[in-house]
């Protein structure tokens, strides 16, 4: 649960961010560095889509415990 | 009918009830005959979309028949497949009214969609039809989209499934942290025994259910219970894998977006920038250009006064010094020469001086020398004066002459002896 909280503050992070550049509410200044957060976001975002981070014996074992 | 009682044969003893409030009021056997059986069971299944069930409500036709050896029973020459159909219908609505009446009617459509339904609890059975579709779906997808799923298996249609379903449920209930969401998948099953779908107990199970629960049972008759409240319903398993998968683009989607958006935005305001900066630079050039040959300019032009000043101050200063040279010089001539005569006055009038002086001078000292000459003891001598001394000095109150003393009186000529013989104190 808690991959999850934080993989949807990342998008909501990276929404903001994206929102917060069209609106041209960011500096020069600031832009670099607000590019960099949402490329890494982005990079959590799509490795999300792709990968698993679930083991399955993990989970037999503690259906196992839970009986 | 409480019991079906089939038998090996093909014929069918029913046990027969009728009930009032739970309690049985009439009782008897009955007797299907296999050829009848399978007629019935035929339409039954074709209408109902169930086979017959035990401890079902049934609208029959009979005929009351009398055995030697087996006495009264009731032959069973139809049942109403309509009745039952009705019958079902009457258990659906009994279903949906007591899980509005528990408040669970939306309780699973009313929880949070996961952004992403990653971590998928399957429960379907392993030769599933339907499960195969479904894994196809969201496995072989064409964008690389990652499913974790587990299969949870159970028997999805008849008389067992409801408890199977529930077990299973119960179990993903217990690691449910490890999970986004449950799916119920079944295909290929034909179209008969899904009442289950109807039972109370799984349909509170499913709706109660923490995870959103969605529901792939694949079948073309009334939706069951289980499909109106769980979390969303595909008529098929692949409706539903690509359901998720749709779930993937949802979240895809705006990520790329933002990606093309971030390069876009970043790319104008960067160019905005860029522009900005050239025309302040462009503007900046340009002004100090303007700034700086003005500036030259008014150095020029004070550097040319400064010259014209300078010149002109020293031209009068210049003036000014020759003005003063000319007059220091003749004024210093001038006083030259009166020193000059004065000098020569000076020098005239010193050796008459010098001579009025000498010759006073003398005079004063020809006076003086013969005061002198006056005052000498000698001269006073010749004009008959006399000394008188005893033991060499004039006699006085301080040196006084006794009676017998010698005293020596000295005139011009003589030195004269004498003895005191009175005297007489003046």
């Amino acid at each position: 649960m808690s991959k999850e909280v934080k993989y949807t503050e990342a998008f909501e992070e990276l929404q903001q961010i994206v929102a917060d550049i069209e609106d041209g509410e960011i500096t020069v200044d600031e832009l670099s560095i607000k590019v960099k957060r949402a490329a890494e976001l982005i990079k959590i975002c799509k490795s999300k889509l792709t990968s698993t981070e679930e083991d399955v014996n993990e989970i037999l074992k503690e259906l196992e415990s839970g009986d | 009918m409480h019991k079906l009682n089939r038998f090996a044969s093909g014929h069918c003893f029913p046990e027969l009830l009728q009930k009032e409030d739970g309690r049985i009021v009439a009782q008897i056997s009955g007797t299907i005959w296999s050829h009848q059986y399978e007629r019935i069971n035929k339409r039954f299944i074709e209408v109902v979309k169930e086979p017959l069930k035990e401890d079902t409500t049934l609208l029959m036709q009979v005929k009351v028949s009398f055995h030697e050896t087996y006495g009264m029973s009731l032959q069973i020459m139809d049942i109403d497949p309509n009745y039952a159909l009705g019958e079902l219908q009457r258990e659906r609505q009994e279903t949906l009214k007591k899980l509005q009446k528990e408040g669970l009617i939306n309780a699973n459509q009313n929880l949070d969609f996961p952004l992403l339904p990653k971590r998928v609890a399957i429960i379907s059975a392993d030769s599933s039809k339907g499960l195969s579709d479904f894994m196809q779906v969201i496995e072989a997808n064409d964008w690389g989209y990652n499913f974790f799923t587990m299969l949870f298996p159970a028997y999805l249609q008849g008389d067992n499934a409801s408890s199977s379903i529930i077990k299973q449920l119960n179990a993903i209930k217990r690691v449910r942290q490890h999970f986004d969401i449950v799916v119920i998948v079944r295909g290929g099953g034909g179209e008969v025994g899904l009442s289950c779908y109807n039972e109370f107990e799984l349909c509170k199970a499913i709706a109660s259910f923490p995870l959103p629960v969605l529901t792939g049972i694949g079948h073309s008759t009334n939706l069951t219970v289980a499909e109106m409240i769980s979390f969303r319903n595909a008529i098929t398993p692949t409706e539903l894998g690509d359901f998720l998968i749709q779930a993937f683009h949802n979240f895809s989607t705006p990520v790329n977006d933002a990606i093309k958006s971030i390069k876009l935005n970043t790319k104008n305001s960067l160019s905005e920038a860029k522009a900005m900066f050239g025309s302040t630079s462009q503007s900046f050039k340009h002004l100090t250009k303007q700034y700086l040959t003005n500036t030259n300019h008014i150095l020029l032009q004070q550097g040319r006064k400064l010259k014209t000043e300078v010149r002109e101050n020293l031209y009068f200063n210049r003036n000014k010094v020759l003005r003063l040279q000319q007059e220091s010089i003749s004024s210093s001539k001038y006083g030259i020469k009166q020193e000059h005569e004065l000098i020569a006055r000076i020098e005239k009038n010193i050796p008459v001086l010098s001579k009025q002086t000498l010759s006073k001078n003398t005079l004063e000292l020809d006076q003086m020398i013969r005061s002198i000459k006056l005052m000498d003891p000698s001269n006073v001598l010749k004009r008959g004066y006399s000394i008188t001394t005893i033991n060499g000095k004039t006699i006085s109150d301080s040196n006084p002459a006794k009676n017998g003393d010698e005293i020596m009186t000295k005139t011009s000529t003589f030195k004269l002896v004498s003895t005191v013989k009175s005297q007489e104190h003046e």
